[in-house]
């Protein structure tokens, strides 16, 4: 228990072993794996020798195939050959404005996140996305020889809480530990900042596929802190091939006819290909549907200069909100293969005054900065070599009278966070309410994402407004929303139920992983039987070494007592090999030593910062 | 005997209770502790570790982000000092105060007419950090002098120029964008 056994900065309670650990880019159009081998942080190739896995998905008559085998079958099968897959994570059909974004699927609302219609029957995006990872995974284990003690995986910035959901559970889906969600750009600047050891402010212009992002961070000896983040999550190198399909279609005099779903990806494909070849040249020939036509480079600066404003925007508004002005960015770092436009690298330099830095591969340089935090994370680095201190991307709020949003927890609020707001009963009597969360910056709740809808019951008896019941939303270090309440005046813990409106619930999730796992389930039931009482041994031991050392101090008799009698039930618990039990126990212990707990920090807080120097800090933090 | 309080914010960060905070000191304190107590130090612990953690590390960060924005720090010193400082029951004696407030505001909605809305825009940022400096020298003088009550005034009164600020704030944003 780290809160309560307080060891001494640097020092590990644990001898040093080495873990395998890699880090994962789950992208639009293509994802990558990353590890840290003999301390060089690099892409992982297949056996082929690629880096890029293509995130395509394809559901063949009895197999499920994954990355370039699928997309050389995207044109032939395309209802089969799922593309893109990103955008739908953790959307409802109201999201999705299917003719807006050109996915040729055969899309099913289902309750919570759309579905979409193969030959092997209705798969939701989280099952997708964990074929991607299961294959990347594959890919560390064969080459690193050994089974991955965790990963971290990269999301866009500007994900909300049920994209980040989706994420986690396609991760839970292909049976890897998740050890966090990364903001994209921040793994980018992970990856740089390490390398040259810059400091000072920087922004990461982030251009993939499918989205962009735009972060303001400082780096300060080995702290990276995001000031704010902004983008724009349907801006991409798609929205370029689209353009320039759409000026194709047009030259080549086919407007307004209806096309096939594989004219379209015929044209697509022929755009993006232009696209790339401008980047060398300056013209190119597409023949599509027996025309001939040219681009120019000069023809398509005009046709996705529109689209480089959209981002530009973004930065100047980010900008804003970090409180910085151009000129006080130090650095600005390309990441994604968007950026490879010379176009957009023209916009850039020229909007932040000075050259961007594109070093490193932009399309691997996520992944490898992921690569670096995971294995951080899994403990193979000292302890005071790198902190990443994050933000929200969006504000989450409630729902309020007149359908109007109330933000609780402001965006570019640095995470974890807590904040608790509070409620009253409005009638005599009342025993329950309800409350409506919701992500985004609109003063309309219609405008905003829905999150979930929580019923509060079990409120006392008591007359309209007496009641006071505290609601506290916390937002962990993922990003990812939890809720819990409590009645003020009387103690009484309103009980929560909760109702996602988007993603999968744990059920849901459960279910498909028996589905996956079939015979190991048992396996798997007796091993989280174990890890539940090795956490109920070490909890039972730091906490009675807590309390010899300061219960006296720090507590009252009734409250050491009251933590006493839970122990105790907690050690009969261990006893009783139901893995559920032992769980809920340990957060009731958990629950009734947190004052204690939060006491000690405090202490040891008080201790850790008595009679030093600002210079002593500083100095502790090279 | 009794149970004790938790740290103040200040406490926690390592400096003493007063307006004036050494910006640079908490900014160096607060990193030491994240990069002692934050989640990602215990990423792969046990879930209780892990909450606790998570539950620490948001304490930092709300103790970092009151301390640094002057509108925060100075509802905090007030309940620390048993002020309620609920902006409903404020009332203000200051009718010059109102004035200028109003002239503010009127200068705000002409913004998006002016001939060039964002120097317009600049000036209007000048006079509210103008005006701000000038009440927060108010709430010090009259917090260090434990006039609570007026200095509960000189609260509400931050809080009218910092909303009407990010207010401007919001209107660049639409300008920007226009």
């Amino acid at each position: 228990m780290a809160l309560l056994q307080i060891s001494e900065p640097g020092q590990s309670p644990e001898p040093h072993q080495r873990k395998l650990a890699a880090g994962i880019d789950l992208g639009t159009t293509n994802s990558l794996v990353a590890s840290v081998r003999n301390s060089i942080a690099d892409t992982l190739p297949d056996s082929a020798g690629s880096h890029l896995l293509p995130s395509v998905v394809r559901y063949a008559t009895d197999t499920i195939e994954v990355g370039s085998t699928a997309l050389a079958m995207a044109t032939e099968d395309p209802e089969n050959t799922l593309m893109s897959i990103k955008r739908l994570m953790g959307r409802g059909a109201d999201d999705v404005d299917v003719s807006a974004i050109k996915l040729p699927y055969d899309l099913v609302a289902a309750q919570g996140m759309v579905q979409l219609n193969t030959r092997q029957g209705r798969v939701s995006p989280v099952q997708v996305s964990a074929e991607i990872l299961k294959n990347l995974a594959q890919r560390a284990t064969d080459t690193l020889g050994d089974e991955l003690a965790g990963v971290v995986i990269t999301v866009p910035a500007y994900f909300d809480d049920a994209q980040r959901q989706a994420t986690k559970d396609a991760a839970e889906l292909a049976g890897l530990k998740l050890l966090r969600l990364l903001n994209e750009p921040t793994a980018a600047a992970v990856a740089y900042g390490l390398d040259s050891k810059e400091e000072g402010d920087i922004a990461i212009f982030d251009l993939g596929g499918g989205t962009f992002d735009i972060s303001i961070l400082r780096l300060t000896k080995g702290v990276f802190e995001v000031l704010a983040t902004g983008g724009d999550s349907a801006l991409g190198g798609d929205d370029f091939d689209q353009v320039i399909a759409a000026w194709v279609v047009e030259q080549c005099g086919s407007a307004g006819q209806e096309q096939t779903n594989s004219q379209r990806r015929k044209v697509i494909s022929l755009a993006k290909q232009a696209k790339e070849q401008l980047s060398d040249t300056e013209s190119v020939e597409i023949e599509y549907e027996q025309e001939k036509v040219v681009l120019t480079r000069a023809q398509m600066n005009v046709l996705v200069d529109p689209l480089i404003d959209k981002a530009i925007r973004a930065c100047k508004r980010s900008l804003r909100d970090a409180k910085l002005k151009t000129n006080s960015i130090q650095n600005v770092v390309m990441v994604g293969g968007s950026t490879r436009v010379p176009r957009v690298r023209e916009r850039v330099a020229e909007w932040f005054g000075r050259d961007p830095l594109c070093d490193i591969d932009p399309d691997k340089v996520v992944a490898i900065g992921a690569a670096l935090q995971a294995d951080m994370l899994v403990g193979n680095r000292s302890e005071d070599d790198m902190l990443l201190l994050d933000v929200i991307p969006l504000s989450l709020g409630i729902e309020t009278m007149g359908g109007l949003a109330e933000k609780v927890i402001h965006r570019n609020t640095p995470i974890p966070c807590a904040m608790a707001q509070e409620f009253t009963t409005y009638k005599d009597g009342q025993n329950a309410m309800s409350v409506h969360v919701v992500q985004g910056e609109r003063e309309l709740v219609e405008d905003c994402r829905s999150l979930a809808k929580f019923k509060l019951g079990g409120i006392p008896l008591m007359v309209a407004g007496a009641a006071r019941i505290k609601v506290v939303f916390q937002v962990d270090a993922d990003g990812l929303l939890s809720v819990s309440a409590e009645e003020e005046s009387t103690g009484a813990k309103a009980s929560i139920e909760v109702k996602p409106s988007y993603g999968l619930s744990d059920d849901e999730v459960a279910d498909m992983l028996k589905q996956g796992f079939g015979s190991a389930e048992e396996d798997k039931l007796a091993r989280s039987l174990r890890e539940q009482q090795v956490d109920a041994e070490g909890l039972l031991q730091a906490l009675s070494a807590a309390l010899l050392q300061d219960g006296e101090a720090l507590l009252s008799e009734d409250e050491q007592r009251s933590i006493l009698a839970e122990m105790e039930k907690l050690q009969a618990e261990i006893e009783s090999g139901d893995a559920g039990s032992i769980k809920a126990q340990i957060e009731t212990v958990g629950k009734a030593s947190d004052h204690f707990a939060s006491l000690r920090m405090d202490a040891s807080i008080r201790s850790a910062l008595a009679g030093h120097t600002v210079d002593e800090f500083e100095k502790g933090l090279d | 005997m009794q149970s004790k309080e938790l740290s103040s914010y200040f406490e926690l960060l390592g400096v003493p209770v007063s307006w004036q905070v050494d910006e640079s000191l908490i900014s160096s304190n607060f990193r030491k502790l994240q990069a002692q107590y934050h989640p990602d130090k215990v990423a792969s612990g046990s879930d209780s570790e892990r909450r606790r953690a998570v539950q620490y590390s948001s304490r930092l960060n709300d103790a970092i982000k009151t301390l640094k924005s002057p509108v925060l720090r100075a509802a905090y010193l007030l309940k620390l000092a048993g002020v309620d400082a609920d902006m409903s029951s404020a009332t203000f004696k200051d009718p010059a105060f109102l004035m200028q407030q109003m002239e503010l505001r009127e200068k705000l909605g002409d913004i998006t007419s002016a001939s060039d809305p964002e120097a317009a825009l600049e000036e209007m940022f000048e006079s509210a950090q103008a005006a701000f400096d000038d009440l927060s020298q108010e709430f010090e003088q009259r917090y260090t002098n434990k006039q609570f009550e007026d200095a509960k005034e000189s609260y509400a009164k931050l809080q009218f120029i910092d909303k009407l600020s990010r207010e401007a704030e919001e209107l660049e944003h639409q300008v920007l964008d226009g």
